[in-house]
Formats: structure tokens, C-alpha cells, sequence
């Protein structure tokens, strides 16, 4: 995603909410550290495909307004 | 104060403390760079007696060391050894097990960051192995060992110092290992009946190697009362055949085997070469189906072996290895009926490789690596 954002593209992370810290790190670390994380709630493993669906339009909902954001 | 004490001043590259162990621990914790135990002060006289063992520029970085990506200089390492109370003489073992585990193929990000519990091990093959004395027989794993004790926590400290794999922030692992304080052995060459890991692996007998692997701690093989080989392996192989490791559904992971010298004797006194052993192994550690739960056969295996489940449904079986080669057969510890078994991450082959002097030629003694 860094590596998109270099190339002028608009990039974001998925991030569940224990694993900000390590995804801002990285973000900064490897050159974008205002690289948007689409924040969802914890865990990502073990849950239903109905739970999946949520955690999905959590991270949507903070793609779209990225993206508005980008090209208003 | 010495020239290279200097030199760091003028870089900045150090920092100014009371000359005073507790006060130096203080800030050291107070930092986050410890492991929580007590370090050596690294004061600017020790580190230059560190690097006397160094033949490389000691500011050029030879490795990356993830997840922070800090650039790991021989100078950064040095100090880390120090902190560790390592000798100076372990100090070309722990910068080629830097580099070698920093090699794109190790994957050694992941192993930093992971919600699983794994920590790079180190085995050390050859003749320095034993002019470092580190210990490959009784309670190799255990403490009591400076060489091991040390090495191990030298390359740990550089994980967290340079690497910052932090609790939480760097090292996401559910619930780490004691492996992550150190975890360095030797294989014990003389108590094998095979040939050892470096000479399977394409290396000359008089090379020394560092291999590293990504480990879970050992599990123990309590067999008394096998006196077969077959025996034996059965009696491993059922001690594998697990279905909670990485291993059942990430093949390509190394999964090591220790054999402790009195099963290896059994096992070899039977017939059987190293490579018999792992094609045993391998047939016998796969896990039927009808093991796990419902819903992992449902959204895990049936999805990573489709022909093996409509086949055999929940007879079916799966591998702890991508082929009988990747299982990695060690002899190590010391007397008594017990082999172990580490897990690895998966995915992520062991890398062996060997000290080398600036010639390429293979180093016979660390003394190669004294300064001229």
C-alpha cells in the first residue's frame, strides 16, 4: 500500500483495532506515515461469514469517504 | 576515552549516562531496551572489544531487521552483544545469524510480528561450534551455558533494540515463548549416527554454519520402552501428528525433529539413514480429517485439499510437510529416552549458511575474524 501511495495512487490498509500501533509503525517506516488505516474491530479469524460482512462495511464505509475525500 | 569512543560522540551515535550499573539499567528499562532482564552496561570500551571480532566496516549495515527495517551496523550488534554479556570471540556467529535470518526468504517479518508464538532458533553446525563451547548435549536448551545463554540473548536484544519487535507494538504474538529470551544450540555431531545438518545441507564437515528456524519451543518424545527403531519413529511421528500447529496448513515449514542421541543410536542401529526417517515421517505425521473441528474441515481443509476430501472425505489426510525432505532431522541433548519435536511458523524454510572469511574462503577458527 506505501508503495501505491508513492506512485500516486489512493492506497489504504485494513486494520483491525489491536494491530494500529504495528500498522502506523509500518506506515512510517516505510516512507507513507499518514498512510489511511481502514480501522475494523478485532478478531478476524473464527467468525461467521455474517460477521465478516460487517467488519467489511466498516472498512467500505471508510473507503468511500477516502476516496471523497481524494477527489472532492 | 578512546578514539572510537569518540567517534560515536561526534556521530551522536551515543549517549551520555552515569557511569553506574543500576543507573544505566534504569534507563536502559526506562527506554525499552532490555528484555526485562539486566544488561551490561555497553559503554563505548566494551563495544570496540566486541568489534575486535568484526572484519567488516563497522557503520555499514549487513542486514535490515524487520519490522521497525532498523539498519543492523556491526557497531548497533556490538551492543547488543555487550548488553547480552557476550564474549567477543561469539560476536562473527551472532552477525552471520543476523544476516541469515534477515534474508528475504525467512520471512522474518512475519515471524516478528505474528499473533503466533514463534522465535527465530538458532543450530550451529561445525568446528566453532565447539571452540565456542556451545552446548548441544545434556539441557542444550536449558540454562547454565554462557555460550548459548548469551549468543541467543544478544540476537534477541537486536530483534527488539534495532529490529523493534516491542510486545504489542512490533511483536503481536498471542503469548511469546521463553524462546524469545534466546534460543541457540548446537547439534551434537558426535552423538550422531547421520550426517549433520550443514553436510546434508551442501556444506564441507570442517565448515561452521548457522541455521536458523522458526520456532515453537520443543515438545518432548518420552519413549522408554521402544526397542526398535520403528518403535521410535511410531512413537514420534504420533507425537507430531497434531492438529494445532501451523505446520497442517502451511506446509513448506521445516518442522524440525530432535533426536536425542540414545533414540538415534536404536533408530540408525535398525537400518535406517537420515532420509528413511524423513519419508517415515512424513507418511506417518499426517493428520486424518475427521481431527478437527467441523467447521475447520468445512472452511479450512476442505478448501486447501479439495481432491484429498473428495476422495476420501473425512478419512482424508494431511501433510505436516510439503515433502518428506522438509523435515529436518538433528541429533541433540544428552543421555536418556526423549526426542523432540518443534513446530515451525510454516511457510518458511530454515536457511543455513555458513562463516565465511572477506575471501569467501570458510572460516576454520573465529581468530579469522580478528582485526589485522
Amino acid at each position: 500500500m506505501c508503495e501505491l501511495t508513492k506512485q500516486g495512487l489512493v492506497a489504504a490498509a485494513v486494520c483491525s483495532m489491536p494491530f494500529e500501533k504495528l500498522g502506523r509503525t509500518q506506515a512510517k517506516v516505510l516512507g507513507v506515515p499518514d498512510l489511511p488505516l481502514l480501522m475494523i474491530p478485532h478478531p478476524l479469524g473464527g467468525i461467521t461469514l455474517d460477521v465478516v460482512a460487517t467488519r467489511a462495511d466498516v472498512a467500505a464505509g471508510q473507503l468511500v469517504k477516502l476516496i471523497r475525500e481524494k477527489f472532492a | 576515552m578512546s578514539g572510537f569512543a569518540s567517534e560515536l560522540t561526534l556521530k551522536g551515535a551515543a549517549i551520555e549516562a552515569v557511569d553506574d550499573f543500576q543507573s544505566v539499567n534504569d534507563l536502559y528499562l526506562a527506554r525499552g531496551w532490555s528484555d526485562g532482564l539486566p544488561i551490561v552496561p555497553p559503554s563505548a570500551e566494551r563495544v570496540e572489544q566486541m568489534l575486535a571480532y568484526c572484519d567488516r566496516p563497522w557503520d555499514e549495515p549487513v542486514a535490515k531487521i524487520p519490522p521497525r527495517w532498523g539498519e543492523a551496523t556491526p557497531i548497533r550488534i556490538a551492543a547488543n552483544a555487550v548488553m547480552a554479556g557476550c564474549l567477543p570471540e561469539y560476536f562473527p556467529l551472532i552477525l552471520l545469524a543476523i544476516e541469515t535470518m534477515c534474508e528475504e526468504s525467512f520471512n522474518l517479518y512475519g515471524i516478528q510480528a505474528t499473533t503466533h508464538q514463534c522465535a527465530p532458533l538458532i543450530v550451529v553446525n561445525g568446528p566453532v561450534a565447539r571452540e565456542l563451547d556451545i552446548n548441544a548435549g545434556h539441557n542444550a536448551f536449558g540454562p547454565g551455558w554462557r555460550s548459548n545463554a548469551t549468543i541467543g540473548r544478544a540476537i534477541r536484544l537486536a530483534l527488539l533494540n534495532i529490529g523493534g519487535a516491542t510486545p504489542g507494538t512490533g511483536d503481536m504474538s498471542t503469548f511469546g515463548s521463553p524462546g524469545k529470551y534466546s534460543f541457540c544450540i548446537a547439534e551434537n555431531e558426535a552423538a550422531s549416527p547421520w550426517e549433520p545438518l550443514h553436510v546434508e545441507r551442501g556444506y564441507p564437515l570442517e565448515a561452521s554454519t548457522v541455521s536458523v528456524f522458526s520456532a515453537e519451543g520443543p515438545h518432548n518424545v518420552n519413549d522408554h520402552e521402544s526397542t526398535s527403531g520403528k518403535g521410535i519413529l511410531k512413537m514420534i511421528a504420533n507425537t507430531v501428528a497434531i492438529t494445532g500447529t501451523n505446520l497442517v496448513t502451511l506446509p513448506g515449514g521445516d518442522p524440525l525433529i530432535l533426536f536425542g542421541p540414545e533414540h538415534a543410536a536404536t533408530v540408525a542401529g535398525d537400518g535406517y539413514s537420515k532420509m528413511d526417517v524423513k519419508r517415515y515421517l512424513y507418511e506417518a505425521t499426517q493428520v486424518p480429517f475427521n481431527r478437527f473441528s467441523d467447521e475447520y474441515i468445512e472452511r479450512r481443509m476442505k478448501v486447501l485439499y479439495p481432491e484429498r476430501w473428495a476422495a476420501d472425505g473425512l478419512d482424508a489426510r494431511a501433510p505436516m510437510a510439503g515433502s518428506p525432505e522438509e523435515f529436518v532431522v538433528i541429533v541433540a541433548g544428552g543421555s536418556g529416552k526423549h526426542s523432540a519435536f518443534i513446530p515451525t511458523f510454516g511457510h518458511t524454510p530454515g536457511v543455513t549458511r555458513a562463516l565465511r572469511r572477506r575471501d569467501g574462503s570458510y572460516a576454520r577458527s573465529v581468530r579469522d575474524f580478528l582485526k589485522a
